[in-house]
């Protein structure tokens, strides 16, 4: 046991601990002399630890501590940071640790230094940095939100602009307005499809944002799929004389809803289809691998920047305005499959042009509808 | 004196400690100075007549890098819950909390602090989300550290509910 004025006292003296020992009465008695914080924390105490008066916190603490106590042997508690205020109003940071020395119940109390302002201070801007990340999060739902707003405004006006369109065509025009008038209808109806895309990509997000997963378990036959996207494709390959090569058939199920998947089997080909100059070639390629379906699409155009779409958000991308409709195709196309454990991906054709691609996870058998 | 020991509980950053030191001290700063560990003060209100020595712990807030500590709560005759009205996820987070403190401590009297109400437009609780907590059988205020609002009726109003006989 360290007594008063040995080398042991000395040493808690030197790094400014309090020693209280527990004699047969329960009073908590200093042992050593008193560092200068505890002094100017409680200035009338002498020797003994009127703890009650002293503070609540420790009074709570000698719970824990009794129990320790009883344990004996090497049992100890901690009572955890907690902050006193001397009478001018300065607060200091202590820590109280029961232990038992030599079968004696001791009491040490220690003023928190350096280490504790070091964690004090991680702990501080920890908890910055979340409250600066739960605010953007908080931010970007916002403009996730407005946007699908603006969208939904833009798609109701286009609705109201193909009537008036529709009621137009109903009337006499000479030839060349009827095809000038043929051409704003398939423009805005090109435009309506294209914002429709973009509410069904905020509905899925918000779907995810409140918990509704009903597309997890989604799948589509692909072969059944895609041979609907290259129909629909059809008229406009032939309107550019674009040539199509393939594709091949393969049987089998994927792991993303039809609607979903026809999306993104147009989008991918309507995206080779802009690429392609008038008369130009697109080769259409399906492969069965082990787990997942590759499916590329290859064009003879100019060559776009590696991994196109995939960086639709940033702000050298948005700065393209002519573009821009082409790159949200493709951006709705990374989000679908992505969704769905896919990979999506771009890069120079072999022979020229460019090779877009997907891969989706088959249906595991056990799911197979 | 009748004196009851109280808890500030809730998540990190919400306004714990900017309400004690406003309702104490009549202080208010803006810069965040997160609270580790425990600090308690002491605050004499009137409840209906009767003097309350209220002694207010206040906790550091519950989060990833610190858990709350059930041994501080021994004793509490009361909580005061609160939540930052400008982050929900705070409110999500309180009503977790609520379920271990009440497991700890018992049925005792409680309240919740929709804390920041002076930032209304980065406000975020709905009045449905604070119909849901009536339902449950929350009594809720929304407070400001800031300019004042609520703060001393929230204090006040969780004496009056310690002072009521169980």
């Amino acid at each position: 046991m360290a007594s008063s004025g040995s080398p042991a006292t000395a040493v808690l003296e030197a790094l400014g601990f309090a020693l209280f020992l527990r004699d047969e009465s329960g009073a908590l008695t200093l042992h050593g002399a008193a560092p200068a914080w505890l002094a100017a924390l409680w200035p009338g105490l002498t020797t003994t630890l009127p703890v009650t008066e002293a503070s609540p916190f420790l009074e709570n603490f000698l719970i824990d501590a009794e129990e320790c106590w009883t344990k004996g042997g090497a049992a100890r508690a901690q009572s955890g940071a907690w902050i006193e205020q001397t009478a001018d109003g300065a607060e200091v940071s202590l820590e109280a640790t029961a232990l038992t020395i030599d079968g004696q119940p001791a009491l040490l109390l220690e003023k928190l230094g350096d280490v504790f302002e070091a964690k004090k201070a991680m702990l501080q801007h920890a908890r910055e940095t979340v409250m600066a990340y739960q605010r953007l999060n908080a931010e970007t739902q916002k403009k996730e939100i407005l946007l699908s707003c603006i969208a939904e405004e833009m798609n109701s006006a286009l609705a109201n602009a193909i009537t008036a369109l529709r009621l137009i065509e109903m009337e006499k025009h000479s030839a060349r307005a009827q095809q000038l008038l043929a051409l704003a209808m398939r423009a805005t109806e090109d435009q309506q499809a294209l914002i429709n895309k973009v509410l069904d990509v905020f509905a899925s997000e918000l779907a995810d944002l409140y918990g509704r997963h009903g597309d997890a378990v989604a799948e589509s036959s692909f072969d059944e799929v895609l041979a609907q996207a290259v129909e629909s494709v059809a008229p406009a390959l032939a309107e550019k004389r674009v040539q199509r090569r393939g594709p091949n058939k393969i049987k089998t199920r994927v792991a993303i809803g039809e609607e979903q998947l026809a999306r993104v089997l147009v989008n991918l080909l309507e995206n080779a289809l802009q690429n392609s100059t008038p008369g130009g070639e697109i080769l259409i390629r399906a492969v069965a691998e082990a787990e997942t379906v590759l499916f590329e699409v290859l064009d003879r155009g100019a060559i776009m920047p590696p991994n196109a779409g995939t960086n639709f958000f940033s702000k050298d991308v948005i700065a393209m305005d002519e573009t821009t409709a082409g790159q949200l195709r493709l951006q709705f196309c990374l989000i679908a499959v992505e969704k769905c454990q896919g990979e999506f991906g771009s890069e120079p054709g072999e022979e020229g042009g460019n090779r877009f691609w997907v891969r989706l996870p088959k249906v595991k058998s056990a799911s197979r509808k | 004196m009748i004196q009851k020991k109280i808890c500030m509980i809730g998540a990190s950053g919400v306004g714990k400690t900017s309400l004690v030191a406003k309702f104490v001290h009549s202080m208010f700063s803006d810069k965040y100075l997160t609270t580790v560990g425990v600090k308690i003060d002491k605050k004499t209100i009137s409840v209906d007549g009767t003097e309350m020595m209220l002694m207010i712990w206040d906790l550091a807030g519950d989060d990833d890098y610190q858990k709350l500590q059930t041994s501080y709560l021994r004793g509490t005759s009361g909580y005061l819950l609160v939540a930052d009205g400008t982050r929900l996820v705070t409110l999500d987070q309180i009503i977790e909390i609520q379920e271990r403190v009440a497991a700890a401590v018992g049925p005792v009297p409680f309240l919740l602090a929709l804390n920041k109400a002076d930032l209304t437009t980065q406000w975020e609780v709905t009045e449905a989300r604070q119909a849901d907590l009536a339902a449950r059988g929350w009594k809720t205020l929304q407070t400001s550290a800031k300019e004042g609002a609520s703060v001393e009726e929230a204090f006040v109003e969780l004496g009056r509910a310690l002072a009521r006989p169980a």
